[in-house]
């Protein structure tokens, strides 16, 4: 405690000579606020510490990550074909899942415009979104056409990727999954 | 206790410390074994001030910042993708780095060695589960972490060239899972990364020349096995770790402010 702290402050006095305890003497007690200063609540601006708020929550979703993790590997075994032979092309041929968009983009344009304008276009604008939605506006009913446009994007690759996907098999034909399944993770 | 009565501490006690300092009885007096002392050098840290300073020192601590916004500790605010991919990644690390004992990069034993890793390593198969679903995930992750960060407006200022290094990362993280298709050596690797590759063909001009570079050949072959090999485990994932390394520190430089806004209050 610092001289200034116990200037600014007045001390009920006290009646007879000060307590000592422990090596440590009671000069006054000082009503109203705890000495650590004013307790006050806290709003979503204010700061907390990390430790112990924010690492207890990412530690939670560390543990919850890797037990998701070791319960599919321990029920799901990956997969392994028979051993690659490129004399023997498999119908339907199938990208990995995450270029099954792509993949059938270019089942329905031109090999320029589904295989290197779209791919780059995408990359480029999400690069310079930032610096193209560059107004002050964060929350989302205050930027409805950056969200509708971003959403629409998403609802479109979501639904290309599922296409090509589960929906797709010998020569890139329309199939059930239900009926005939050709997803390969 | 005989102290000279200039020496004594002048303290003034509310109840509220009294309570406190009893409840830290307990810690205080492991600490203060030989043991304790040998283990936690730094003294109890209470005052705000002071657990500050003593996060700010940490090692392990360095990567995050001492404060941070309430707003950002919740679940709807991030959904905890990034740390979601960032433990997926950690994962792809370890289990990767298992699977390297065992693995030769060529077309006549890539594929044998899987079968091996499968049938006579041991938790050779469960690793390998491991790396797989991990990697599937992280690209999910990956892109649901971008699509959150977008939808709360994380990417207005001043936080818009750490978006761009996330696109990055996006990209790094779909190499990396591609390049770690090929390895299996299989009929769903080999036409996969065939079907894969023939994109870069579709690129004017140069397309020929950069497939070729990419494959090391006009077709899949040996060199593009021992190519995305190389790729797969030294070069990416030393530039995923240095980009994510930036990431994580522009994101700790901005996590404890609030971002440049224009919304109306509520």
């Amino acid at each position: 405690m610092s001289d200034k702290k116990i200037e600014t402050t007045t001390p009920v006095e006290l009646s007879s000579a000060p307590e000592t305890t422990s090596g440590k003497r009671v000069l006054g007690v000082v009503p109203g606020k705890p000495s650590s200063g004013e307790r006050k609540v806290i709003t979503s601006d204010d700061s907390v510490m990390v430790w112990p708020h924010l690492l207890v929550r990412h530690a939670v979703a560390a543990m919850a990550t890797a037990l998701v993790v070791m319960v599919i590997a321990v029920f799901f075994d990956a997969p392994l074909r028979d051993v690659a032979n490129p004399q023997n092309t498999p119908n339907p041929e199938k990208a990995p899942w995450y270029f099954a968009a792509l993949q059938e983009l270019l089942a329905r344009f031109p090999p320029l415009v589904a295989g290197v304008l779209v791919p780059g276009s995408i990359i480029m604008g999400l690069m310079a979104l930032p610096y193209i939605d560059n107004s002050r506006f964060i929350k989302p009913r205050n930027r409805k056409v950056a969200v509708t446009t971003f959403a629409t994007f998403i609802v479109i690759w979501i639904a290309l990727t599922l296409i090509g996907f589960m929906f797709r098999g010998p020569n890139w034909g329309w199939v059930w999954p239900w009926q005939e399944w050709h997803g390969e993770l | 206790m005989s102290l000279d009565e200039n020496d004594q501490e002048t303290v003034v006690v509310t109840d509220d410390e009294q309570t406190l300092q009893s409840d830290e009885d307990l810690i205080d007096r492991v600490r203060n074994t030989t043991v304790g002392k040998s283990i936690i050098r730094s003294p109890r840290r209470i005052t705000p001030r002071d657990r500050a300073a003593g996060h700010w020192a940490s090692f392990l601590l360095h990567i995050y910042p001492v404060k941070i916004r309430k707003e950002e500790l919740g679940f709807r605010y991030s959904w905890y993708l990034g740390v979601i991919s960032t433990v997926l990644l950690g994962s792809l690390i370890l289990s990767g780095l298992y699977l390297m004992f065992f693995y030769v990069p060529s077309p006549a034993n890539a594929y044998a060695n899987i079968q091996t890793i499968q049938n006579d390593v041991p938790f050779g198969q469960y690793v390998r589960n491991v790396h797989r679903w991990s990697a599937h995930l992280m690209v999910f992750a990956v892109a649901a972490h971008m699509a959150r960060v977008f939808f709360r407006g994380g990417y207005k200022a001043p936080r818009q060239f750490n978006w761009v290094i996330g696109v990055v990362l996006l990209v790094l993280t779909l190499l990396l899972s591609f390049t770690g298709y090929l390895l299996p050596w299989d009929q769903l690797a080999f036409w996969a990364v065939t079907v894969g590759t023939e994109m870069a063909g579709y690129v004017p001009i140069i397309g020929d020349e950069v497939k070729e570079v990419l494959l090391g050949g006009p077709t899949v072959d040996s060199s593009t096995l021992l190519r995305f090999y190389v790729l797969h485990v030294a070069v990416l994932p030393s530039a995923i770790v240095f980009v994510l390394m930036i990431h994580l520190w522009r994101w700790r430089k901005d996590a404890m402010f609030d971002q440049e806004r224009e919304d109306a209050d509520e």
